[in-house]
């Protein structure tokens, strides 16, 4: 649990120290040589002093930033100012600096939350924003001025950049909040940023404008006020839904039925046809298969569907070898099912596909040929020999915009493809895309798993005795560290499932040992591979290596679970 | 939208199978009878008249003029595409064949010599397939038969995806070299065991016992990596190391196919292994002269029915050079523009010669399709221009009138070819012209042949009037052998009787500069024209003491006056002879030549980011819906969910608050708008929505802020 926590905070660290770097050469141009190396002397200065000399010192770093403020009036270039001024510090600190970077990252028991870098950047903000203020109440504003301001405001709004990277909790202990928002409006007019994107640029070019490091500032927003949508309730108003445009969706697709006629003709001369283009295209192609075996009775079509996550070359070889039920086959690995070796298979189904005498051939449609499973590179050689077979016939589906990627010039030239926009904008169904599962992964909630706590159940009853057990011995070490976290945490985070939750993997298997589950931690990892095949736990290692164990669910629903176990 | 979801849950229990085999006799019927009548529909008229079309199990064309086409011109279509296409694609792949045999031939040499020699090293042959790896595919393939016949060798293809590693790399070799001599007897029953003993299936011993069970004599083993620039360095140097200690045992043998230069991949190997190695080197022919020959068979050659139109020629041929695409491309290219022609012009029965084409079977929509061709109205115009109105009248509305013109052109489209392939075939044979076949070819097409120095296409003039006497002579006899012989490639058959003419005048020239050869020899003085550079003499004099430069016309004896006129002579036979319009100048050439690029370019050289992005961004293109018609490009609350989250996306970042994205969506759908949707639809469609944009590679997972994606797509 206290692990957890230093691994959050290293995350948040992170990307405080690597910002420094990157922003500067962006920043450069516009204010030249001088503010950065500038800032870089004010805060290693500051870096340097501790909390306690921070704040004896407050008065006197105000001081000295008044101080050069006047020094500028006089009209000095800004080159010689700024090398002037601080050089006699510049040199003492430099000899401390590896140190103080050194140090910052050991840090384990994470009590102290803002880091040393923090608490530099903190003191040489607070002193920007102290000279901004002082200038503001000063009136009259040189040309000098101008840019001696950009440095402070420049050094205020960095460090405020890195604080937003972070939880946000220090925000409202700030006490320089009230000069925070003349400071922003300023820049905005001076560092000639406008806030709208620039229009119509190419697209290479807004590639580079939007990944500036700095740039990208999104709110703090998150969808914590919502309330995530379960499977139950997505299915339950999904079914209530009515698509405006299912009647110009059903247009489109009988437009694309009307070139049937014309895809069967390719097929057959030996080209293979691949439908691309956004929208579900599983009931295009079954009307197709429709189509075909209207057209030709004795031709045997064979569905693929590529978006099923489990599917295999062994699927795909056993299915071909049923509907071409050969000698060979049979006698080799009985009751036609797919030999030991699939390119031996293939192989038998091949030759055999060429010496029989019959006119009948085959026609494989495969949906989804571009989604995950279908994307290893043997399962699309595999489909390539098959296509390149000239009793074979081979149509595919393609849903991503990406997925000329998945054939070199090879698998292109003996899959011979024909390409068509068969734009749908047809729903994807259900088993092609798991909306829920999807938009959680996407936004780190959940992770796939067993269909929830009947899953589990149905999981567990299949199991022997000892896998029941441990699982048990698990669910209780997860939910007595839910509850020390709460109680750690006080009322926030609450509805976080078990994932953010872990557990010692040491610690589980000692319990384990313990408790007679198992006697070896080989019999150990046997029991949670099991687990693991079924997705009802998840497994990482936190940032030194440890072994964590969590479960990807809800705390009602382990307390559910746990109870279900117990009885 | 209750059609869309009714049949998503219909099928369900198929659509979660990975595979499964198509029943047509399922209960569809509850859902389908939506889609099939709008699908009958078109199809209906045209059914009734076509009986013979159910009893065929080959598909047949669809009838064109939107079903008003007889069935008779139907079959005809069909009928002229089978016997089109089958014939060039026979000749292409002798073309393929020969253009590798003379490599094919020199390896199986190579390895047969050097199974005899004993050098105590692994020989090893390096062929030079140049960068196409589609291109190699058929030569392996080819070298796998021969060496199998020749040799009764144990071909073992390696491609580097398929041995990522050592054992995976030998697993793979045994494999295939235990499996390829039982082919059909006993597939399943490779396992090879020894007294009881099996081998691990990475274990060479196994293929020593096999190959000693074979009892054949020395079986070889032949190995070859495909395209061994892709394997890793140290993979190889432990393979051969490993092949060169079992040399003893099984003699291996290694091909390599390379796609750079031997050096540098040698100078992948250590200098250990490369010493283990006792190699040759195979030149591939280049693939740009295979294209050519191809281009000549099949394009070119008199029995390609259609012709490929210039432009189109030339993006392929372009295409060929910059993209590397392979001849393999290429020729689908050539299928499927015979495809294009045959199955969707209706004009195309035009090219039925001796007879099949007759009055019965012009409908009225062919004349009209006629009428409507750009070179109908060129040559209507060409008739009004020249005074023959009657002629251009008739063509306009007499219908029996312009079916006469009609069959008359497929004689005139086939003199036109004669005349521009021969006319090809003798600027190739006089061998004076530089260009390529293919650039010649498509510069004929597109802007005819014409040799005249300054305005022709092929400008051959001066070159012809600087020969001298040997090479004019030597010019002629080309010509003369040309016209005897035809050519081959081109499918070409000497043309000497009807090119009486011509034969007679080059056969006088020939004798009469020949005369004029033996009199100027035993003159003792050197055969000139006035046009070569020897007839033009510098001159210097000395007078009075300044130095004078003249230049001079040297004196023409009366040979050279002869050999001049002979020339001249030769110029205006071949400016007669090798003369030819561009391809457009025809009546009727859009019934027999295919020059348009659209049907390819979509069909090969797809761009799925724009069709995606069109979609995406203008639904309206698509769907056609009343709703979306205003947005026209812009953010509207009527369109798609997915797509209305795609012009958010675009207008994003590259970090994507979810949130905010969200409220975006919400805001422009929810209660107030127009569509009107309460919070919990919305967030349905909103979840679908950001579904599907990750699954189309749009978006991913971000660590750096809770709720936050990274967008990863910018290009379109």
């Amino acid at each position: 649990m206290a692990r957890k926590k230093t691994a959050r905070e290293a995350t948040a660290l992170r990307p405080s120290r690597k910002r420094e770097a990157p922003v500067d050469p962006y920043e450069v141009p516009d204010e030249g040589e001088t503010p950065r190396r500038r800032r870089r002397l004010e805060t290693t200065d500051s870096a340097n002093g501790n909390m306690q000399e921070r704040r004896n010192g407050a008065a006197e770093d105000a001081q000295t930033a008044v101080e050069t403020t006047p020094a500028k009036r006089r009209g000095r270039p800004p080159k010689s100012a700024a090398a002037g001024t601080p050089m006699a510090q510049a040199t003492t600190p430099s000899a401390k600096r590896p140190r103080s970077l050194a140090e910052t990252p050991v840090k384990v028991d994470g009590l102290d939350t803002p880091s040393r870098r923090n608490i530099a950047d903190r003191s040489a903000r607070r002193k920007s924003a102290r000279a901004l203020i002082d200038r503001v109440m000063g009136g009259t504003v040189s040309e000098d001025e101008v840019e001696e301001g950009d440095i402070a405001r420049e050094i205020y709004e960095s460090s405020e950049a890195e604080e937003e990277g972070q939880e946000g909790q220090e925000e409202a202990q700030e006490p320089t909040a009230p000069s925070k928002s003349p400071g922003r409006k300023r820049r905005a007019a001076a560092r000639k940023r406008s806030p709208t994107p620039p229009r119509d640029l190419p697209p290479h070019e807004q590639y580079f404008y939007q990944n500036k490091p700095g740039l990208a500032k999104t709110s703090n927003n998150t969808l914590s006020s919502l309330d995530l949508l379960t499977h139950d309730e997505y299915f339950s108003v999904l079914r209530q839904l009515k698509d405006p445009h299912a009647a110009d969706v059903n247009f489109l697709q009988n437009l694309h039925a009307e070139s049937f006629a014309q895809w069967a003709f390719e097929l057959s001369q030996g080209f293979s046809t691949c439908l691309y283009g956004y929208g579900s295209k599983r009931r295009l192609l079954h009307s197709f298969a429709t189509y075909l075996s209207s057209q030709n009775p004795h031709h045997k079509v064979v569905i693929v569907n590529g978006y099923v996550r489990t599917l295999t070359a062994r699927d795909i070889l056993s299915t071909l070898t049923a509907a071409f039920p050969s000698p060979l086959t049979s006698n080799s690995s009985g009751g036609g099912g797919v030999g030991l070796n699939p390119s031996t298979t293939l192989q038998t189904l091949l030759t055999h596909l060429s010496t029989t005498s019959s006119s009948s051939g085959l026609t494989i449609l495969v949906n989804s040929v571009d989604f995950p499973a279908l994307r290893k590179p043997a399962l699309q050689s595999l489909l390539s020999r098959l296509a390149a077979h000239s009793r074979i016939h081979l149509a595919c589906t393609a849903d991503t915009p990406n997925f000329p990627l998945l054939w070199d010039a090879g698998l292109r030239a003996s899959f011979n493809f024909l390409f068509h926009d068969c734009t749908t904008f047809a729903p994807y169904g259900p088993c092609e895309l798991e909306v829920v599962d999807e938009v959680h992964e996407l936004l780190g909630r959940k992770s796939r798993r067993a269909g929830g706590k009947e899953g589990v159940a149905f999981v567990l009853r299949s199991l022997p005795e000892n896998a029941r057990a441990l699982f048990r011995l698990l669910v209780g070490e997860v939910l007595v560290a839910m509850e020390e976290e709460q109680g750690g945490r006080g009322v926030g985070g609450g509805g976080r499932g078990g994932e953010e939750v872990a557990v010692e993997y040491k610690m589980v298997y000692n319990k384990a040992v313990e408790e007679f589950i198992c006697s070896s931690e080989m019999a150990f990892r046997t029991l949670l591979k099991e687990f693991h095949d079924h997705q009802i736990i998840t497994s990482h290692k936190d940032s030194i290596g440890t072994e964590l164990l969590s479960l990807p669910f809800r705390k009602e629903e382990l307390e559910s679970i746990l109870e279900e176990l117990m009885s | 939208m209750d059609g869309n979801e009714d049949s998503g849950i219909f099928f369900e229990e198929d659509d979660h199978r990975a595979a499964y085999i198509f029943n047509a006799d399922q209960p569809l019927s509850t859902q389908k009878q939506t889609p099939r009548p709008a699908k009958r529909r078109k199809v209906a008229k045209a059914d009734a008249p076509r009986p013979h079309q159910d009893s065929s199990v080959e598909l047949a064309f669809p009838p064109l003029f939107n079903g008003a086409e007889g069935s008779d011109a139907v079959r005809l279509r069909k009928q002229l595409y089978e016997t089109a296409w089958p014939v060039l694609e026979d000749r292409i792949q002798h073309v393929l064949r020969e253009a590798n045999s003379n490599t094919l031939d020199e390896v199986t040499s190579f390895l047969q010599h050097a199974a005899e020699a004993e050098t105590g090293k692994i020989t090893a042959g390096f062929i030079i397939t140049g960068p196409s790896i589609a291109s190699q595919h058929l030569l392996f393939e080819q070298l796998g038969e021969r060496l199998r016949t020749a040799t009764r060798a144990r071909f073992v293809r390696l491609r580097a995806s398929e041995a990522p590693n050592l054992k995976a790399a030998l697993k793979k070799i045994i494999q295939d070299a235990t499996a390829s001599g039982t082919d059909g007897e006993e597939v399943g029953d490779v396992e090879i065991s020894h007294g009881g003993r099996k081998y691990l299936d990475y274990d060479l011993e196994a293929l020593h016992v096999f190959l000693q069970q074979q009892q054949q004599q020395s079986p070889r083993v032949v190995v070859a990596f495909q395209d061994s620039e892709a394997f890793e360095g140290g993979l190889l140097t432990d393979l051969i190391a490993l092949f060169h200690s079992w040399r003893d045992r099984i003699p291996f043998d290694l091909l390599f196919g390379i796609a750079t230069s031997v050096e540098l991949f040698q100078a992948r190997l250590l200098k250990s292994t490369a010493r283990q190695l006792y190699g040759a080197q195979f030149d591939v022919v280049q693939a740009d002269s295979v294209l050519e020959s191809v281009i000549k068979t099949a394009v070119a050659g008199s029995q390609a029915a259609l012709r490929i139109g210039p432009s189109l020629l030339q993006s392929w041929v372009d295409r060929h050079r910059d993209q590397v695409a392979g001849i393999q491309v290429f020729i689908s290219s050539l299928k499927y523009v015979y495809m294009c022609h045959f199955y969707a012009d209706p004009l195309s029965v035009l090219l039925a010669g001796d007879g099949r084409l007759d009055r019965k079977l012009m409908q009225p929509e062919h004349i009209e399709a006629v009428r409507t061709l750009d070179s109908f109205k060129a040559q209507v115009e060409a008739a009004v221009e020249a005074r023959q109105l009657n002629h251009a009248q008739s063509l306009l509305e007499d219908d029996d009138y312009l079916v006469a013109q009609i069959l008359e052109q497929g004689q005139k489209r086939n003199e036109y070819l004669l005349r521009l392939l021969r006319s090809l075939h003798l600027v190739a044979a006089t061998g004076l012209s530089s260009t390529s076949f293919t650039d010649l070819y498509i510069l004929a097409l597109s802007s005819g042949i014409d040799i005249d120095q300054s305005s022709g296409t092929v400008p051959l003039e001066d070159a012809v009037k600087r020969l001298r006497a040997e090479e004019f002579l030597s010019l002629i006899n080309r010509l003369l052998m040309a016209v005897q012989t035809g050519s081959s490639d081109l499918g070409l058959d000497g043309w000497e009787p009807d090119a009486e003419e011509l034969v007679g005048s080059l056969t006088d020239l020939r004798d009469e500069v020949d005369g004029l050869r033996e009199r100027s020899k035993s003159n003792g003085t050197v055969l000139k024209s006035k046009y070569s550079a020897q007839s033009r003499v510098l001159r210097t004099t000395v007078v009075a003491q300044k130095v004078q430069l003249s230049q001079d016309t040297a004196i023409m004896t009366d040979e050279d006056k002869a050999f001049t006129k002979a020339v001249d002579a030769l110029l205006d036979l071949l400016s007669e002879n090798l003369n030819c319009g561009p391809i457009d100048n025809l009546f009727l050439h859009e019934a027999w030549v295919f020059d348009s690029k659209s049907p390819y370019r979509d069909v090969f050289v797809p761009c799925p980011d724009a069709t995606f992005g069109r979609a995406l961004s203008r639904p309206h293109d698509y769907l056609a819906c009343a709703c979306c018609a205003k947005a026209n490009g812009g953010l509207a609350s009527t369109l798609p969910t997915t797509a209305i989250l795609y012009h958010l996306y675009l207008e994003a970042g590259a970090l994507i608050n979810v949130a905010d994205l969200w409220s975006a969506y919400y805001a422009l759908v929810g209660e107030e708008s127009e569509p009107g949707l309460d919070e919990r639809s919305a967030l349905v469609c909103f979840y679908r929505g950001l579904a599907e944009l990750r699954m189309m590679g749009f978006v991913k997972q971000s660590r750096k802020k809770a709720d936050h994606v990274a967008k990863l797509k910018w290009l379109f």
